[in-house]
């Protein structure tokens, strides 16, 4: 590849913005780049249907599978699916109390939670671009409500800045903008910037600067009444006879830039991450629950995959059926759609093309885990009121997720008190996934209560989940670079001969739903469109 | 580096000028992390971006063991993370040291994270622990030829 002078390749400027702005900036500008784009989601297939009798063979029991499963039932199709698992849904899932999990390693993770709160190992949150999700919840009746992606009441926290004491996220935006704002009018005023603003254009800045990062009559800023009423009061505005307000103090400039919130604040700045969000009534799981009412009479639990063979006039998929003591038993089709993930896929005995097999084979399976923990009660409603939201801190558990629902009520809650992925790029996901389900919420607690020291009175019980502990998946979702899907994207989402693969890794939407449904609906398109060729 | 942190962030958050009631009431009984707790701490590196161990126990613990378990035995279902445990493959001290370099199927690479100085150790760690007893150590110039062209 030829390099041209000071035009950096897409990788080469993420690095440059990575090590200038840090990992914050640089997973920002990797969503701009397009790694998390806009859902390519129109509207349901309109497949046409065989013209004669066809059998499809779909393998894997999660949103993709299942989802192909419902399209090509419709369709006319005549369709089964075999699942490994004793459920659907693969990484949709909900843990709730009572719930068991017997990991690789042999260890059980115990959900004994005692109230109505539940914990999502994998997907949790929906983006409103994710078009597809929406418009199947409607169809299939999911209830939706909001999931408060960004509380400016909930913490940016470092354990190396204010002694370690948490900062509300509204704090660092408005004072980081009231400091720009104040760089940006002092620069304006002397001159600084008069080759890249008009005079008049300079004047309109001005005024809309004193507006936008709340400026006192010396264009600086500082604490006043009127930044109380952006930033909030030490002493609120009362009733009667209380105590005269009094305007919160904004952080000053070096210590703000030097804690690192800044970058923290970045969290929230993605596309993918715009409020507001939504989750399921009650869990994840409600969605896959949904489609698999209407396509559970064609699912085969306990079936695990060993081989996929091809012939010109067919599929025969070989399987170990579970519920006949691990019996061998094939079942033929006219297609496959397989789902299974690339890292347990690669392990398997599969007629494809040697492209296919290396793009099977290439791509890694990223790091991911979370800790949810039971309390007593809502301390971080009742004492720091933090109504649902996020916050994040720059210790191992990177992130502390508050329930959006069952707002001040008495009784245990639920957080999601530890969550990190590869993408971000944080080694701190490989260190909890070899620990065992009791270290885990240990280190959950350790850490969490530096920033709500209300974690050792209130703790009830704690859960957790390790992707990479999974035999069904063998970590989370595909690992993509750019150089990895120059190489392999395009053969891997390709039809092979009777073959043709679904789910998150066929998609630039890894690791969400969105991905998988776009992916499964791609494929059975391209299928039917072959099948009326 | 995290277990100082502990104790400092405590004793700062008492110092602290606008200390809530709540932290007050909270912070006066501080729970002491058991020694348990401060040695399972340690398993996390200081660094976000690369990984601050350097023993090959220590590097095994915090990143081989997620997959290839405490006894190197890795873990079998529908799929499989292999044993490292009479694992005729490691033989070869560059073929594990690359794997650790650059990956290999599912497996993510460490390449990234880790100096030749950790590779090197955490595979000469692999080569003579779980029953293997590999007479051959790799050096890190070794893992220095081993690494592709574009890493760091």
């Amino acid at each position: 590849m030829t390099k041209m002078p000071y035009t950096p390749t897409r990788r080469q400027l993420l690095a440059m913005i990575g090590q200038v702005a840090g990992a914050g900036a640089m997973y920002q500008a990797m969503t701009s780049l397009g790694f998390a784009a806009e859902s390519g989601y129109t509207a349901e297939p309109g497949l046409q249907g065989p013209r004669q009798g066809r059998r499809v063979l779909i393998l894997g029991a999660g949103i993709a599978g299942m989802a192909a499963a419902y399209e090509m039932r419709r369709a006319g199709y005549e369709v089964k699916i075999l699942e490994y698992q004793n459920r659907h849904g693969g990484r949709c899932l909900t843990m709730r109390g009572g719930d068991r999990y017997t990991e690789m390693g042999g260890h059980e993770i115990t959900c004994d939670f005692e109230g109505d709160g539940f914990f999502n190992p994998g997907p949790w949150r929906l983006p409103v671009h994710h078009r597809a999700v929406f418009d199947y919840c409607r169809k299939l009746g999911v209830p939706l409500q909001p999931f408060i992606i960004k509380n400016n009441r909930a913490f940016l926290h470092s354990s190396r800045a204010f002694g370690g004491k948490p900062q509300r996220i509204g704090h660092v935006e408005k004072d980081m903008r009231g400091h720009v704002a104040e760089l940006l009018a002092k620069s304006l005023h002397q001159g600084g910037l008069d080759e890249a603003v008009s005079i008049e254009d300079r004047e309109r800045l001005l005024e809309g600067l004193r507006d936008w990062g709340v400026l006192d009559r010396r264009d600086r800023y500082r604490a006043s009444d009127d930044v109380g009423g952006v930033r909030g009061w030490d002493i609120h505005p009362g009733g009667g006879l209380m105590a005269e307000k009094s305007p919160s103090q904004p952080i000053d400039l070096s210590p703000l830039l030097q804690s690192g919130l800044w970058d923290q604040l970045f969290n929230f700045n993605s596309y993918t991450f715009e409020a507001p969000m939504f989750e399921p009534v009650g869990g994840m799981d409600a969605i896959t629950d949904a489609f698999a009412r209407e396509v559970s009479e064609v699912i085969q639990f306990n079936a695990r995959v060993t081989r996929i063979a091809q012939g010109d006039g067919g599929v025969t998929v070989t399987y170990a059926d579970g519920d006949q003591g691990g019996m061998v038993r094939e079942e033929a089709a006219d297609w496959c759609i397989c789902t299974i993930p690339l890292s347990v896929l690669v392990q398997l005995d599969v007629d494809c093309s040697d492209e296919m097999r290396q793009a099977i084979g290439a791509v890694p399976y990223a790091s991911a885990f979370k800790v949810a923990l039971e309390f007593r009660r809502r301390f971080w409603e009742q004492d720091d009121w933090i109504m649902g939201g996020v916050s994040y801190t720059d210790l191992p558990l990177v992130q502390i997720a508050y329930p959006n629902y069952g707002f001040m009520s008495d009784g245990p809650a639920v957080l999601q008190a530890a969550y990190d992925t590869a993408t971000g790029g944080r080694n701190f996901t490989y260190s909890w996934s070899t620990m065992t389900p009791q270290e885990r919420i240990d280190a959950a607690l350790a850490f969490g209560r530096q920033i709500h020291p209300q974690y050792d009175a209130e703790f009830m019980s704690g859960t957790s989940w390790v992707w990479h502990r999974v035999d069904w998946s063998l970590g989370c979702y595909g690992q993509w670079t750019d150089d990895l899907r120059d190489a392999h994207y395009k053969t891997l989402c390709e039809i092979d001969n009777r073959l043709v693969l679904a789910g998150e890794h066929c998609s630039h939407i890894p690791a969400w739903l969105e991905g998988s449904l776009l992916s499964a609906l791609d494929a059975i398109k391209r299928l039917d469109q072959r099948e009326n060729a | 580096m995290f277990r100082n942190i502990l104790w400092a962030g405590l004793a700062l958050t008492l110092l602290a000028t606008n200390v809530t009631s709540q932290e007050a009431r909270f912070s006066a009984e501080p729970q002491r992390s058991d020694a348990a707790t401060e040695t399972l701490l340690q398993r996390f590196s200081e660094h976000p971006d690369h990984f601050t161990q350097t023993d090959g126990a220590a590097l095994y613990q915090t990143t081989c063991q997620a997959c290839h378990m405490e006894d190197g035995e890795g873990g079998a279902g529908a799929g499989a993370h292999p044993p490292l445990a009479r694992n005729p493959k490691l033989n070869s001290r560059h073929f594990l040291a690359g794997v650790i370099l650059t990956g290999y199927h599912g497996m993510p690479h460490f390449g990234t994270m880790m100096s030749d100085e950790q590779v090197a150790a955490v595979t000469n760690y692999v080569r003579s622990h779980f029953g293997n007893d590999y007479p051959d150590p790799i050096t890190p110039g070794e893992v220095a030829h081993l690494r592709p062209p574009d890493d760091h």
